[in-house]
């Protein structure tokens, strides 16, 4: 499958460093959002079409003010309303997860397709200038990748950071996990289990708008119908390979981060194996995880959250 | 004010709910077209005549039923057993695929014969595609949900892959694209520009709703879905009957994917599934899982797909018909929630 011989340039390798730093920021924002959702119990397959309205708003609202970190703001604003319906359908009426999920996909979709229609091809851009510190982001290697990145990226850390510490440092985090792991023990311990997980998946779903942003304002740089092209998914899957917990989604981030961009930027390496055939890995690793996770569960308990799916109604406790 | 459950769910609640859900999405979706300044009363009249207006139309709607109708019923197979078959989608795509292989090796072969064998393939491929997450669930419990949603981005890239390989046209002019199938291999029309495909799945739909209502393995499915442990107490196996729905659900699935490359398509391609797999799951669920309900949808949503698809022309964006089929969804939850429940108001002290 490899042909040509391998060729490693300085910039070859800097390009690829770059490259999966900035999809691993995309894809770990909305696979954060998708982890606080989850670990409070519910499960939204509507990332990718929150993504697609926040790519879309996100372009939208940034070039009317020309500031992309407006255009971020209400990329995640728009897609947390948009998360509000699934919250209402399947949180308040306990409707099920994967179909309200699903069809908020549909719904973002055609309503990012809709509304974004006249802002395809939009020559207009505010985008995200990368940071420039003098001195340390002249440093080599390190500076010109870790610390020359989007603001984006730094806001993703400092989400990924602050996440983790609300889940597991503070009582709103343990309130949000007992919700998660046993909605009727938690709503007996006198947490709101609705409210709750609610806030969870509108806070999920903003996080998913500021990665669609990321993408319109940064990544990709503009808006157009399909541009999220099914990274969605992939964040859902990361949070199952990263085992529900922050950290090591980011670490999955940064993996899975390096298969995308390692498709995008072989050519400069003088090797050519399938982009497409690589392209699938994010997907297959997800499933081996999940059999690994499962196989073991056999032994340990399982890292998923045990409410995970099942939605909570007081009188039928 | 507290949400309680009626001692008489509504009676016909199902079918009220979809039509709850249809006005709700009609309202909203008006109020979209309003605020975005489309005309509002010229896109609705034109995608009904579109797709219900005469003859010829109603005939391209009943075609776009048919994926979506077979889709329907795939999910509604697996949920009989309490299965979530996310990758209908996938196995729509690899169906198609096999079929389009079975089409390279028979392409000298008459068209009924080669129609036959690629329906017969797709049915297999479907099958194939399930059977990794059938297998994973029955054998280790892992949930079907994640892995066969999975799969459908793997099947894309499948057709990608040969789509820029081993099966790309010689004579596309180095465009990417596949081989058309054998003139031949395609289903003859019945009525209008209805193809037989329709009248296939409408017996497909037929054989499964005897087979899984009325037939000895479709009752043990019931009781396996039901309760796993009465199933074990009357020595059905959990496992034969997981795997046994999975790969059928995989197998009509797959199926739809080749009705789509005989009947519509001309050429296996990466949007042959059109989004049908997903749409199927919305299908199945305002048909609560029921075989005739599963046909009923699917004939109004292929009318909102192709009716979408004729709004273009007024300037209006084709995505109406996906935000319709989202909002009747949601529409149709809100009723039927209503309509087991009713909203009391209580003093929130005493109810708590």
């Amino acid at each position: 499958m490899i042909l040509g011989s391998l060729v490693i340039t300085e910039a070859a390798v800097i390009g690829l460093v770059v490259a999966t730093i900035q999809f691993a920021t995309l894809l770990y924002l909305a696979a954060l959002g998708e982890t606080i959702t989850e670990r409070a119990g519910v499960l939204n397959l509507g990332v990718e079409g929150m993504m697609a309205i926040g790519a879309m708003a996100g372009y939208v609202a940034a070039v009317a003010t020309g500031s992309p970190w407006i255009g971020l703001l209400v990329g995640g604003l728009a897609a947390g309303l948009l998360a509000l319906v699934h919250a209402i359908t399947a949180v308040a009426l306990g409707a099920d997860q994967v179909v309200s999920g699903l069809a908020l996909t549909i719904l973002g979709l055609g309503l990012a397709n809709f509304l974004g229609a006249g802002y395809t091809n939009d020559a207009r851009r505010a985008l995200f200038t990368n940071i420039n510190v003098p001195g340390i982001s002249d440093i080599p290697w390190v500076g010109e990748t870790v610390f020359s990145a989007s603001p984006v990226t730094y806001v993703a850390v400092a989400l990924g950071v602050l996440t983790w510490f609300v889940l597991s440092r503070t009582s709103i985090g343990l309130g949000l996990r007992a919700v998660g792991e046993s909605a009727s023990t938690a709503d007996a311990a006198g947490h709101g289990v609705t409210a709750m997980r609610m806030s969870a998946v509108v806070i999920g779903g903003a996080l998913a708008g500021f990665s669609g942003a990321y993408l319109s304002l940064d990544l990709v740089g503009h808006w157009s119908e399909g541009v999220t092209a099914g990274r969605g998914w992939i964040a859902v899957a990361l949070v199952i390979f990263g085992a529900w917990k922050p950290g090591r989604v980011a670490a999955g981030a940064l993996l899975f981060g390096f298969t995308i961009a390692l498709r995008l930027r072989l050519q400069p390496f003088g090797i050519s194996f399938s982009p497409i055939l690589l392209s699938m890995l994010p997907y297959l690793l997800t499933v081996g995880v999940l059999v690994i996770i499962s196989y073991r569960a056999r032994n340990q308990p399982a890292p998923a959250p045990a409410g995970l799916g099942i939605a909570y109604r007081r009188e039928e406790r | 004010m507290v949400l309680a459950r009626r001692e008489h769910p509504t009676r016909g609640g199902q079918p009220l709910a979809f039509l709850v859900g249809l006005i709700f999405a009609l309202v909203v979706g008006a109020l979209l077209l309003w605020s975005s300044g489309d005309p509002v009363v010229d896109t609705y009249q034109r995608m009904w005549e579109r797709s219900f207006g005469s003859a010829d139309v109603i005939s391209a709607t009943f075609n776009r039923a048919v994926p979506l109708a077979l889709a329907g019923l795939a999910v509604s197979i697996a949920a009989k057993m309490g299965l979530w078959n996310i990758g209908a989608e996938g196995q729509i795509l690899f169906g198609a695929t096999a079929a389009a292989g079975m089409a390279r090796i028979g392409d000298s072969w008459p068209g009924p014969v080669l129609i036959v064998a690629m329906l017969l393939a797709a049915a297999v491929g479907g099958a194939l595609w399930a059977l990794g997450p059938a297998l994973a669930r029955a054998e280790i419990g892992v949930s079907e949900i994640i892995t066969t949603l999975m799969l459908n981005e793997v099947a894309l890239r499948v057709i990608r892959y040969l789509q820029n390989g081993a099966w790309k046209d010689k004579e596309g002019f180095g465009f990417p694209q596949i081989t058309p199938r054998p003139p031949q291999a395609e289903l003859g029309q019945i009525w209008q520009r209805a193809h037989l495909g329709v009248l296939i799945a409408v017996g497909v739909i037929m054989f499964f709703a005897w087979f899984m209502n009325r037939s000895v393995w479709g009752y043990e499915l019931r009781i396996a879905g039901s309760s796993a442990k009465a199933a074990t107490y009357v020595g059905i196996s959990m496992r034969a009957k997981i795997m046994g729905v999975m790969l059928l659900s995989g197998a009509v699935a797959g199926f739809a994917g080749g009705i789509e490359l005989t009947g519509t398509a001309t050429r296996l391609n990466e949007n042959i599934s059109n989004g049908f797999g997903f749409a199927g799951i919305i299908v199945a669920a305002l048909a609560l899982m029921r075989p005739s309900g599963v046909l009923l949808v699917a004939v109004a949503f292929g009318g909102l797909q192709v009716g979408g698809l004729s709004i273009q022309s007024l300037g209006v964006s084709s995505a109406v018909a996906s935000i319709l089929q989202a909002l009747i969804l949601f529409g149709a939850i809100g009723a039927a929630v209503l309509s087991t429940y009713q909203i009391k108001l209580v003093d929130r002290k005493v109810a708590s």
